[in-house]
């Protein structure tokens, strides 16, 4: 189980006042050789052609693209294949399970939500969420998210906001192109940490190169 | 007390690389259904591991069915986030109520060693306070027994877990037998906030030995406390109790789920239990039954188990199950620093604080809430992020400064509400099963602490020189469900943990727990079931009990 050592080192488009390259030279799946086989494995998959659709009909992968690539803020390749990855999760109903009374479980949730989705982009685009421009679907999702704990058609917005989110997050952070960007070196079993405290590295990891940069300072 | 090793010897009995002995998998003593064992145990957590490890010292032929698989570490479990969704119960249930709680992560287990398997590793014991919080501070409700009561088997289980930590002012005052770790930057940012704000936070107590322990390698700091621990350091009742249990004649059987406890209509006694495994059902005999299921499948497994003689549920009588369950609000603060943290080096567990435990009378409200480092991984990270309400760029903007963020999280005391329960929903589970309903809202008090402990987080954080600080509201633990009681109208079992309804029927997980402080569960409930266990040993053997026969 070697790593596709090309596909290892490939970062993520984003520019610099975005937050990019502040630990150049960190490709956490380039250190897949100090992991144990069944990670390696598990993680090094996510590197490799995922699974073909299974689960959402094609208008809805094309909206649930459009809506991921919103979400996560992946506006040109490389893009992290987060609908393959969560079409899998669907497909292999590996869900967490649980689900809001009043709302189906989440395969379902998604089909239906994708659907107005779509509803809510030709009434205010005239066209599919997919189809519709970048900013134009911006507003549709802002419009969802300001909604809170009111209804968005049939459910609570932040309930269909968070179904989302939980999916989109789950597979985007848990690429190791994701873990490149925000300095985090993956996996760490067999070898662990042996520098522990404040501005304490391993060898492996790399100093942020722009330590003022807080987003929240910035916005202030 | 006796030595570790004379009561449990597991941990020499652990092969020296991770997992457990695949021999003693292999080779361990195989019960027939029609074998009428002296108990059957179901789930193989906190509660039922522990049961199931006292009784077969104590020569009974004991068997534990657990739904989830018999985990190999080395083979089944991964250092990483998303790839550890297997260790949850994800089983489908139902929410509802005015603050519906998700389910299916942190607060589920499944597999042998349950929810300890994937929990951070904090063990405090609860307070004496806890005990009786409804005569001292008119909320939440009395235990039918006393700290004193429970004292012996924490101090016996934290031997064996081992727990590390430094001497424990907060409670009833009481050492640990390993030394604190060393902790990370996140742990150092604490302690360093806490002293500034006049705050008293120690390091530990976790359930990671420091140190070998029998065959039990020294952690190696590698921060994924919360995806199973593949070093074997960090304790769970697969290394720390099944081992010895195995040795003594128990058997473990792995993914079976349990359907139905059957009782006898004529005697009122359990005979047994129905169990499903791989498609087939089954029929395992017993003389006594223990349900270990946690605090959502205890319920819902006693309310599938009607009968005529239970039209309503098993044991529910007098409409007691699957109420007062509760969960704790776990709101985690987050502060930004100049200096890199990287919060995920080391186990999340490291330091906390127990100052604000108690019913403060200068405060609004009622009981309290703990403070204790966490530290999320990416995928959890980027969940803070997002309650932000941040998406698209921003979000990626924002995680890309996650070096520099630690994060802390408390524990707050939600009250016992009859109101907050599982019911039977109209939705079934691929077996037929209806599934558990889980209706949670919040009482005023609850907010109130909610409101406190992140004050109390941001406090100590700006102390420490954070820049910024975020919150996140989110709930930690589940207990309660069935719980304990003086008598049969306010609860489903006495306190040795048996049924008021059913002589021969045990319940010993942590739906018995009427209160639950802010202390993580896990000690206390493996505590109550050596208590459990202790009972019936001594019952059996002097013969005054009504116990085991």
């Amino acid at each position: 189980m070697s790593a596709p050592a090309t596909g290892g080192s490939k970062a993520l488009p984003l520019t610099e006042r975005d937050g990019g390259r502040r630990f150049p030279g960190l490709h956490s799946a380039e250190l897949s050789g100090n992991w144990d086989p069944a990670t390696e494995s598990v993680v090094m998959q996510r590197l490799g052609n995922q699974p073909h659709m299974r689960y959402l009909t094609p208008a809805e992968e094309a909206a649930a693209d459009a809506l991921f690539n919103q979400l996560l803020g992946q506006k040109e390749e490389p893009r992290i294949p987060i609908v393959q990855m969560v079409d899998a999760r669907l497909a292999e109903a590996a869900t967490d399970g649980w689900h809001y009374q009043g709302m189906p479980e989440d395969g379902r949730a998604w089909k239906i939500s994708l659907a107005w989705l779509d509803d809510d982009a030709r009434l205010r685009c005239g066209s599919t969420f997919a189809r519709a421009g970048w900013h134009e679907q911006h507003r549709v999702l802002q419009s969802v998210q300001n909604l809170g704990k009111d209804n968005w058609h049939e459910w609570p917005a932040s309930h269909v906001w968070s179904l989302w989110t939980r999916y989109g997050c789950t597979a985007f952070y848990s690429h190791p192109w994701a873990w490149d960007e925000i300095g985090f070196t993956g996996p760490a079993y067999p070898r662990g940490y042996k520098n522990l405290g404040l501005d304490a590295r391993e060898p492996t990891e790399v100093a942020d190169a722009r330590p003022r940069q807080d987003p929240l300072r910035r916005q202030s | 007390m006796t030595g570790v090793r004379e009561r449990n010897g597991s941990a020499w009995l652990l092969p020296a690389r991770p997992g457990i002995d695949p021999g003693l998998r292999d080779g361990m003593r195989r019960f027939d259904d029609g074998d009428e064992v002296d108990l059957v145990i179901v789930g193989a957590g906190a509660g039922g591991a522990t049961l199931l490890q006292r009784l077969a010292r104590a020569g009974w032929r004991v068997l534990v069915l657990e739904a989830g698989p018999f985990w190999d570490p080395e083979r089944d479990w991964v250092s990483d986030e998303a790839g550890s969704h297997d260790l949850y119960w994800t089983e489908p249930r139902v929410i509802s109520g005015a603050d519906p709680v998700p389910l299916g992560s942190n607060n589920s287990g499944r597999g042998v060693g349950g929810s300890m398997v994937h929990f951070a590793g904090y063990v405090p014991r609860f307070h004496p306070s806890d005990f009786h919080t409804l005569s001292a501070d008119g909320v939440g409700a009395d235990w039918p027994l006393r700290y004193e009561d429970l004292r012996p088997y924490y101090e016996d289980i934290e031997g064996e877990l081992p727990v590390a930590g430094e001497h424990w002012p907060w409670g009833d005052p009481h050492g640990y037998p390993h030394r604190p770790h060393p902790v990370s930057g996140n742990g150092e940012l604490f302690l360093r906030g806490a002293l500034k704000a006049g705050v008293t936070a120690k390091v530990g107590p976790v359930a990671i030995a420091n140190g070998r322990f029998g065959n039990r390698p020294h952690c190696i700091y590698r921060g994924f406390c919360l995806q199973g621990c593949k070093v074997n350091a960090k304790a769970s009742p697969l290394i720390t109790h099944i081992p010895d249990a195995l040795a003594h004649g128990a058997e473990v059987r792995a993914d079976t789920m349990v359907t139905r406890v059957a009782v006898d209509g004529r005697t009122g006694r359990a005979t047994g239990v129905h169990y499903e495994h791989r498609g087939t059902e089954h029929f395992q005999r017993a003389r006594m039954v223990a349900v270990a299921g946690y605090s959502i499948e205890t319920p819902r497994l006693l309310l599938n188990s009607a009968s005529q003689r239970f039209p309503d549920g098993l044991c529910n009588d007098f409409d007691q199950v699957g109420r007062y369950l509760m969960v704790q609000g776990a709101p985690q603060t987050a502060g930004r620093f100049e200096q890199e943290v990287r919060m995920w080096k080391a186990p999340p567990p490291e330091v906390s604080s127990e100052e604000f435990y108690e019913t403060d009378p200068t405060r609004p409200y009622k009981r309290g809430y703990s403070i204790q480092t966490v530290s999320p991984l990416p995928i959890t990270w980027a969940e803070h992020i997002m309650a932000q309400g941040h998406w698209g760029t921003d979000l990626r903007k924002y995680m890309s400064d996650y070096v520099h963020w630690a994060c802390l999280g408390a524990l707050c005391e939600f009250l016992p509400q009859a109101g907050n329960r599982v019911t039977l929903s109209e939705e079934k589970d691929r077996r037929g099963m209806p599934v558990a309903n889980f209706s949670y809202s919040q009482c005023e008090n609850d907010t109130a602490l909610m409101h406190a402990a992140q004050a109390g987080m941001e406090e100590i954080l700006t102390a420490a020189g954070a820049e910024e600080v975020i919150t996140i509201n989110r709930y930690a633990h589940l207990v309660g469900g069935a719980r304990m009681a003086a008598t049969q109208d306010a609860g489903v079992v006495n306190s040795d943990c048996v049924s008021f309804a059913v002589p021969n029927l045990l319940i010993v997980d942590g739906s018995v727990l009427p209160t639950q402080g802010s202390a993580n569960p896990a000690l206390t409930i493996m505590a109550i079931a050596a208590r459990t266990a202790a009972g019936l040993i001594a019952a059996s053997r002097n013969g005054t009990g009504h116990l085991p026969n």
